[in-house]
């Protein structure tokens, strides 16, 4: 088994960083890797396309402003510096009614807890907090900690754990803007993590239902009782077929610069906090969540996100080693693994 | 296989699969096998869209029309058609 330390021993891609163990990879003679290549053409049409995304985007706030009853958009919102940037730009350039919706896993760095009232009162923004038993989630962070319930596709982006956490998320925001007729979901997917091709999509019962289901099969493998309130009900897909919202994450196509929004938050009185790992600015889980992954698979769960943001040219190359072959801060690790009881 | 289905599985093999294609066949279920989730299904749609000169509307977003290989397959045909 390789642990998180033989990461500095492996070959990586001269122009992005991910690594020889990443499956489906492979070099040309100057060892650069077959994603880089492919992405070339694609990397050249970018301005063109996020323009025509930011108009996009445009288009469909006009359509939708205060047509609801109450809210035009409910942000998924973890306190860290994606989702607050997010919720920023939203208030701040489009002036929207705007939900901020956080979920509470157990493991959310207090200084987030500071940042996330910082930032939505220093907005103005109305915000709830979903919080499941402690018991309900420490049986699923056990299990995935343990297993990969889900397919191994899905686990070349995320960790078990992230996947868990973040699929109840979605489900929960989407259940809110159903009950609440909001017609935008938003997220802050980084620019790495999702592309800008999804970056705005109207969702629909038969997608969401399907995809559910997976998340209810995966999940159902942690023997964790009473999931199903988590879940979208049966009865929406017919009764609010209507309802169904865009989903948008808009840092796909607006300017992305790590520094230059953590500035910009600061104005908000948002800090970065100094008890979570180097690709997380909220959640204390996340390097046990890392260190699990690299032990079963040998590649660090975020290598995809950041060799993308790399290609970009939004996070330097040395950075972005520094940030996935650093080794995991193993205090973190093993305060995780104590309250999991693993 | 058709030109039009080896794009299509081309097309998810490297973009979705990283390249490694074991295990997948002409109906499997991107969103039961996780090869897909409801917003990677847009980076299909827009590969269509590209490469096969078509719209695609919002309403016909739905799994029968881009759950597998075959129901792509299928779907590009009709539209097509």
């Amino acid at each position: 088994m390789t642990s998180s330390n033989d990461q500095l021993n492996i070959n990586i891609c001269k122009k992005c960083i991910l690594p020889e163990t990443f499956p489906g990879i492979s070099f040309n003679d100057q060892g650069i890797c077959n994603h880089c290549q492919r992405e070339e053409k694609r990397l050249e049409k970018m301005p063109e396309k996020k323009e025509s995304y930011r108009q996009k985007l445009d288009q469909l706030i006009a359509e939708i402003r205060d047509k609801s009853p109450a809210y035009d958009v409910i942000t998924a919102y973890s306190g860290g510096k994606d989702s607050s940037y997010t919720l920023k730009l939203l208030r701040e350039n489009y002036d929207l009614r705007i939900l901020a919706m956080s979920f509470d896993n157990h493991f959310v760095s207090s200084l987030s807890w500071d940042n996330i009232y910082n930032v939505t009162n220093k907005l103005d923004v109305d915000y709830i907090n979903f919080r499941p038993p402690w018991l309900i989630m420490k049986k699923i962070f056990s299990m995935t900690a343990r297993e990969d319930i889900f397919p191994m596709p899905t686990l070349l982006r995320a960790s078990a754990i992230c996947t868990a956490c973040i699929g109840l998320v979605k489900s929960l925001v989407l259940k809110t803007a159903l009950e609440m007729e909001i017609p935008l979901v938003a997220f802050g997917w980084s620019p790495g993590q999702a592309p800008i091709q999804s970056a705005i999509m109207k969702t629909n019962p038969s997608l969401i239902r399907q995809n559910q289901l997976a998340l209810k099969k995966a999940l159902a493998l942690t023997n964790s009782r009473g999931l199903d309130r988590y879940f979208i009900p049966e009865t929406y897909y017919t009764n609010y077929k209507d309802r169904f919202p865009y989903n948008i994450h808009p840092l796909a196509f607006f300017d992305y610069n790590e520094d230059q929004i953590v500035q910009q938050l600061n104005t908000l009185d948002w800090r970065i906090p100094t008890d979570t790992d180097t690709n997380s600015t909220n959640c204390l889980l996340n390097a046990f969540g890392n260190h699990c992954h690299l032990e079963r698979h040998r590649f660090h769960p975020y290598v995809w996100e950041i060799a993308n943001m790399v290609r970009q040219g939004i996070v330097d190359r040395e950075e972005g080693i520094d940030k996935i072959y650093s080794r995991q801060d193993q205090k973190m690790v093993e305060y995780a693994r104590k309250r999991l009881g693993l | 296989m058709s030109d039009m289905k080896k794009q299509i599985r081309s097309f998810v093999v490297e973009n979705f699969l990283f390249g490694n294609d074991e295990g997948l066949k002409n109906d499997t279920s991107f969103l039961d096998d996780g090869i897909i989730d409801s917003t990677g299904i847009l980076e299909l749609v827009n590969f269509l869209e590209e490469e096969f000169s078509i719209s695609v509307d919002d309403e016909e977003l739905i799994p029968e029309n881009l759950d597998s290989i075959d129901n792509v397959l299928s779907y590009l045909e009709r539209k097509r058609a």
